[in-house]
């Protein structure tokens, strides 16, 4: 057993922290809102760190390189397809996509596109329209699909399972700058003549929002470490990373909001622009109720490693 | 990284899977039931762990441990609670009651009780808690004062597990005064055999002899009978309480009821609800976590790094767990659930069981409430 983070992996997350600091933080991902060029800066960064070079499921180290990458840019909301980046197949980008409503954030910068459902058939995806400008999905491009004439490499399914964990990582990031925020806010803000942390109802639910947060990035690591030992073969464990990051995220970012009061949906604060930003990567390609479904079954036919049986083929560590 | 245990870690859980194959019966659900027999079971139990050194696998070697890694005791904490703590009291007197008398104790306490401790053969029951010192323990109001030869003791404790079976206890009283509340505490290694103590168990769900209350009235306690200083007491309760941090492997029966689960259902599992199926994959994700928080504990404990609000996180979450498969567990049961072992409960009544102590494990060692404050205070510091 060893639980450390090595060190070249958590230089690599300062590193990014830096460069992502440097294009001014959240701002960035405001910049791009307003003028979507904006975001090959961003686009920039990330290749300035590596980010072309990372195999996720190359072993142990790159596979940790690009769960901090997406953490990393999950943090300040960064305006660029940075899963999509870490993802590719014979230079292509392996994107997870709905059939019935095919979305991708961020399209347009990604060249050739592989996409994956959620049952795991490929296709070839082309941008067909202009981004949605919503406010909740502002870089989201409607792509349509086409049959894939080669199967893109017997690697698709390992990458597409890569890209299910990196999205989870994505949001924890998310996560984890919104709860930091928020306690942040509660420290410097006084009502009624005292910090408002000092309110023990405020604290509790700070408390209750790190402990979700520690455990998500606890299982992200876990689930990592599985990915580069089995590729495909940690489907289920990504799977069940990305269900988790929806349900802590929910409860987590309601939390950071909450305790922001009205600031909370004042997009001049971070924390409101992360938690509008976030939504596209929590809803694509489906809802985390369909991801559950697929797991409930995925889980029950391949098991779920751990310390007795579970599953029908009773998969143990 | 590497998540996996490691080859002596694997080899001791396949061996304490062997042990326990051979000497606990399937239905049995821990040594404090209604029938005397369980009890029986758990000293066999013991004697045979302690013979092959595994009872004091955690202890250093000049004791008679085995001088175990931290992950080959995680092991055994996972172990023992997943299949109902056949050591049934003796986890107190191994997991701290036997490393403080090591830190804190004479040559004399030390030659006393660590044999008796390491061979199995002795219960210790904790005099913590009194009816207006719980969570703020440091208020407690049992007092010794000074006699020929000792002390006399007088006060009252409450909710003492197994109380009324050991023969010792590691009693926290007040000897003088200080300015602050904490000081003046000392703690007494006093038998339970002693005029002057009464228990009277307190009916609880949990089933007997979990909760009890101990009277002392005049009881006389020898002078050597203080534990690490008179005075000192705060500080051996300190020190004592970073053996428990990582607290109870909840989450290991929590895997072990949801893997019997399954085996008991068989085919009739996939006949269960959508939403029942859905608790049933959280309730094993929400295990994978609390085990890996759990984990970080342990990994930061080894390295020697402070690791008091990681421990709170991990105790909230394995806590909150054991709850949540309690309830994914009766869900996937429907009316069965509450049938206990008496009345042919599914799983030999291990999940009417399991259901019961998952209500106290928010309480039990400190509430979950203590643990949200440290953990909000470490975010948040203090005005």
């Amino acid at each position: 057993m060893d639980l450390v983070v090595p060190d070249h992996i958590v230089e690599l997350g300062a590193t990014a922290r830096r460069a992502f600091g440097d294009l001014g933080g959240v701002d960035a991902a405001r910049r791009a809102e307003a003028d979507p060029a904006a975001r090959e800066q961003a686009g920039d960064a990330l290749r300035a760190l590596g980010a072309d070079d990372i195999d996720p499921v190359g072993d142990v180290d790159q596979a940790l390189a690009a769960f901090t990458l997406c953490r990393e840019a999950g943090r300040v909301a960064l305006p660029w397809p940075v899963e999509g980046t870490l993802c590719t197949i014979d230079g292509r980008a392996v994107v997870l996509v709905d059939t019935r409503d095919p979305l991708v954030d961020h399209a347009d910068l990604l060249g050739e596109i592989v996409a994956v459902d959620l049952e795991g058939t490929t296709w070839s995806a082309a941008v067909a329209g202009p981004a949605l400008a919503s406010r909740l999905a502002p870089f989201a491009v409607p792509v349509t699909l086409t049959a894939l004439t080669d199967r893109a490499g017997a690697d698709v399914d390992a990458i597409a399972t890569a890209a299910w964990a990196l999205s989870a990582a994505t949001v924890l990031g998310h996560v984890e700058a919104a709860v930091a925020l928020a306690a942040e806010h509660v420290r410097t803000r006084h009502q009624f003549g005292q910090r408002i942390a000092d309110f023990q109802a405020v604290q509790f639910q700070v408390a209750d929002a790190l402990v979700a947060t520690a455990g998500l990035a606890e299982l992200a690591l876990f689930t990592f470490w599985r990915l580069a030992e089995l590729g495909a073969g940690a489907r289920t464990d990504a799977l069940a990373l990305r269900l988790h990051a929806a349900d802590v995220a929910r409860a987590a970012l309601r939390t950071a909001q909450q305790l922001h009061g009205a600031s909370g949906v004042s997009e001049e604060y971070d924390v409101s622009v992360l938690c509008r930003r976030v939504q596209s990567t929590l809803r694509f390609p489906v809802s985390s109720e369909r991801v559950l479904d697929v797991l409930v079954d995925t889980t029950r036919e391949t098991g779920f490693v751990s310390l007795f049986p579970q599953g029908r083929q009773r998969a143990r560590r | 990284m590497d998540y996996e245990l490691g080859a002596d870690a694997d080899a001791l859980r396949a061996e304490l899977r062997t042990l326990i194959a051979e000497e606990i019966p399937e239905e049995f659900l821990g040594a404090f039931t209604d029938d005397p027999r369980d009890l029986e079971i758990a000293q066999r139990f013991c004697a045979r762990l302690a013979s092959d050194k595994l009872l004091t696998l955690a202890w250093p070697e000049e004791y008679g441990g085995r001088g175990g890694s931290v992950w080959e005791q995680t092991v055994v904490r996972e172990e023992m609670w997943a299949h109902h703590e056949p050591r049934g009291a003796q986890y107190m007197g191994l997991n701290w009651v036997g490393p403080a008398i090591m830190a804190y104790g004479t040559d004399e306490q030390k030659a006393q009780h660590l044999p008796a401790i390491a061979s199995g053969s002795v219960i210790w029951c904790q005099g913590f808690s009194e009816p207006d010192a719980g969570s703020d323990l440091a208020s407690l109001a049992t007092r010794a004062t000074d006699t020929d030869g000792g002390w006399l003791v007088n006060g009252q404790k409450i909710w003492t597990s197994y109380a009324g079976m050991a023969q010792w206890c590691v009693l926290a009283a007040r000897v003088g005064g200080g300015e602050k509340k904490h000081e003046g505490i000392t703690l007494f290694l006093v038998p339970m055999g002693t005029p002057g103590i009464t228990v009277r168990p307190i009916r609880s769900s949990l089933g007997p002899h979990h909760l009890n209350e101990v009277f002392f009235d005049d009881v006389f306690v020898d002078e050597n009978a203080a534990l690490g200083g008179v005075g000192n007491g705060w500080q051996v309760i300190r020190h004592a309480l970073t053996f428990e941090r990582v607290g109870i492997a909840r989450y290991a029966r929590c895997d072990r009821l949801l893997s019997a689960l399954e085996a008991e259902l068989g085919d009739d599992f996939d006949a269960l609800t959508p939403s029942v199926r859905a608790a049933w994959v959280r309730a094993l994700l929400a295990v994978r976590v609390a085990r890996l928080l759990a984990y970080r504990v342990v990994h930061l404990q080894a390295e020697g790094t402070p690791a008091d609000t990681e421990a709170s996180i991990a105790r909230i979450a394995v806590t909150q767990t054991d709850q949540l498969v309690a309830e994914a567990l009766f869900a996937a049961l429907d009316s069965a659930s509450v049938r206990d072992k008496r009345s042919g409960a599914a799983l030999h009544g291990a999940v009417e069981d399991h259901w019961r102590y998952a209500q106290a494990a928010t309480v039990a060692s400190g509430t979950i409430e203590i643990q949200r404050m440290i953990v909000g205070r470490a975010a948040l510091g203090r005005a």
